[in-house]
């Protein structure tokens, strides 16, 4: 058993004929902050999501702090697995997700209470404590509709950081909002990083790759092309792929 | 803004404002004349039925008749909104069960649910009351010992509910797939995303047209006057009409007193949408 977090072993991924995935090698060690870069349609987003299952992978492995589940597995004996995943595993989507039926503190108790049983008090001290983490516990009793696309964001952060989960997943997390609504999202992402919260982001935000990423992965047409810290990645790129993706970044920059 | 030349600016009111309070008095006077239009056309009603009592004759109703039998007629009600209700919680079960059926990629289970509504939308209602109430016993003989009532209950439940399954699976498949799959990644299981994310946001959207349903359903209710045994408001208006030969005095009765009842619901129901719209979506 090794002590990574998240272990991708050969993973693939087919829509019908498309591969989307074709066999990807990854490894997310605890504490450490990995982004995932690559253009629209590389493969990134379904790769995060075939880590806590929303996709089914179609081969290939993936093991989440030990618990390996093997693709393609069917019956109860897999959703069991896929179900352990997803409780060690939290995902912040592009779109936020909220649920708009429920005040922004039921919004971060539900899971806790629903999923985990824990009673309603505990699981609102838990609520109230990550609405703090991520400044949002001003506005609890807000519905989801009565708040920016930035605070919704961070309320999702919340929402998702009351299972506890040992990892973070973030799908585009700022690509939803508002160019200066982006800043108060990063800067929470940051605080979490800091705080020492396994992240694997998904993002288009190359500044905050270079301040907060340890490691970055380049993604192309379905297959990890290019790793390593920010600055190797971000000033020196080898491969041809991620200088046209770099140089896109650094043309609409400016 | 400056329009008006060298008017003082305290008088200077900005075109767009003046057009404003244009249309909002406009609109005020057209609610006004509306109001005063009712009024006047309630009155004319009741000048042309109040028969004698104002010595005008104009339809002259037997006014003895109604009010023997406006407590006899106004019984009924209870009757006709006991079969709607009973009739309302049936055709939500069957909507419920057959949108999830069209939302289903079981095929059997999808195939159940169109046949079901195709049928029942297929086939007259009035049929159908006299479906379950003439032909069941046909098939299933003790059926016959069962009070007409629940052969129009049976007809009405389940002749709405083809129709509200529609109404249903458009409010299931109006919440997004993004609320499905944050809850899937919380670790819900189906039956609790079904149960606290999904359905919560689908009922909001299926109540306003439920009570529309239900509303027109109470009407259709006096279809099951026709069996001759469910004793609701169209069953005792026709039977006391056609007995005294005061039909036009009993159907009048009665079609007030389905107005009446139309009128309160509508008012509870657009209480009840006004709630919801309030409740932050």
């Amino acid at each position: 058993m090794s002590t990574a977090i998240i272990k991708l072993t050969n993973l693939r991924k087919c829509f019908g004929r498309l591969e989307v995935l074709k066999g990807i090698n990854l490894e997310v060690q605890p504490r450490e902050v990995v982004c995932l870069i690559g253009r629209s349609g590389s493969g990134k987003s379904t790769m995060l999501r075939c880590i806590n299952f929303l996709e089914e992978p179609s081969e290939g492995e993936i093991e989440i702090h030990g618990l390996k589940i093997p693709a393609g597995g069917k019956g109860r004996e897999h959703q069991k697995l896929v179900h352990h995943a997803r409780l060690l595993t939290g995902m912040v989507f592009q779109e936020f997700n909220l649920f708009p039926h429920m005040s922004i503190l039921e919004n971060v108790m539900e899971a806790p209470i629903i999923v985990k049983g824990t009673d309603r008090a505990k699981a609102k001290e838990i609520a109230e404590m990550n609405l703090a983490r991520v400044g949002m516990l001003f506005k609890k009793d807000e519905y989801p509709n009565r708040v920016s696309g930035g605070q919704k964001q961070r309320v999702a952060i919340a929402r998702a950081l009351a299972m506890e989960p040992l990892v973070m997943l973030f799908d585009e997390p700022t690509s939803a909002l508002d160019p200066e609504l982006i800043g108060e999202v990063l800067d929470v992402m940051k605080g979490l990083a800091k705080e020492g919260t396994t992240m694997l982001v998904v993002t288009h935000e190359m500044g905050f790759a270079r301040d907060v990423a340890d490691r970055i992965i380049v993604i192309n047409e379905g297959e990890l092309i290019e790793e390593g810290i920010p600055g190797k990645i971000l000033d020196h790129p080898q491969h041809k792929q991620t200088r046209a993706l770099l140089e896109r970044y650094h043309t609409s920059e400016k | 803004m400056k329009l008006f030349g060298n008017k003082p600016a305290d008088e200077q009111k900005s075109q767009a404002d003046l057009l404003y309070e244009l249309h909002v008095r406009q609109e005020r006077q057209f609610q006004g004349n509306v109001v005063i239009s009712w009024i006047i056309l309630l009155l004319m009603l009741y000048l042309l039925f109040s028969g004698d009592t104002l010595g005008l004759h104009a339809l002259s109703l037997d006014s003895q008749f109604i009010k023997d039998n406006f407590g006899f007629i106004g019984k009924g009600l209870g009757v006709t909104i006991y079969i709607s209700l009973l009739s309302i919680v049936l055709a939500i079960f069957m909507a419920l069960f057959a949108a999830l059926g069209r939302l289903s990629r079981f095929p059997p289970f999808y195939a159940l649910s169109t046949f079901y509504v195709s049928l029942m939308r297929g086939t007259p209602l009035y049929l159908q009351i006299f479906f379950f109430f003439l032909a069941l016993p046909q098939i299933i003989p003790w059926w016959a010992n069962v009070p007409g009532l629940w052969a129009g209950v049976l007809a009405l439940g389940l002749n709405y509910g083809a129709y509200m399954s529609e109404t249903f699976r458009a409010a299931i498949s109006s919440v997004g797939k993004g609320q499905r799959e944050a809850a899937i990644a919380l670790g819900m299981t189906q039956g609790q995303v079904m149960r606290r994310v999904v359905m919560p946001q689908a009922l909001r959207f299926a109540i306003p047209p439920m009570g529309n349903d239900f509303i027109a359903m109470t009407k259709d209710s006096a279809m099951v006057a026709a069996t001759g045994f469910v004793h609701e408001v169209m069953w005792r208006a026709t039977r006391q009409g056609r007995a005294n030969l005061r039909n036009l005095e009993a159907l009048i009765m009665a079609a007030f007193f389905y107005w009446m009842m139309t009128l309160i619901l509508t008012a509870v129901q657009s209480r009840i949408e006004a709630r919801l719209a309030k409740g932050d979506r």
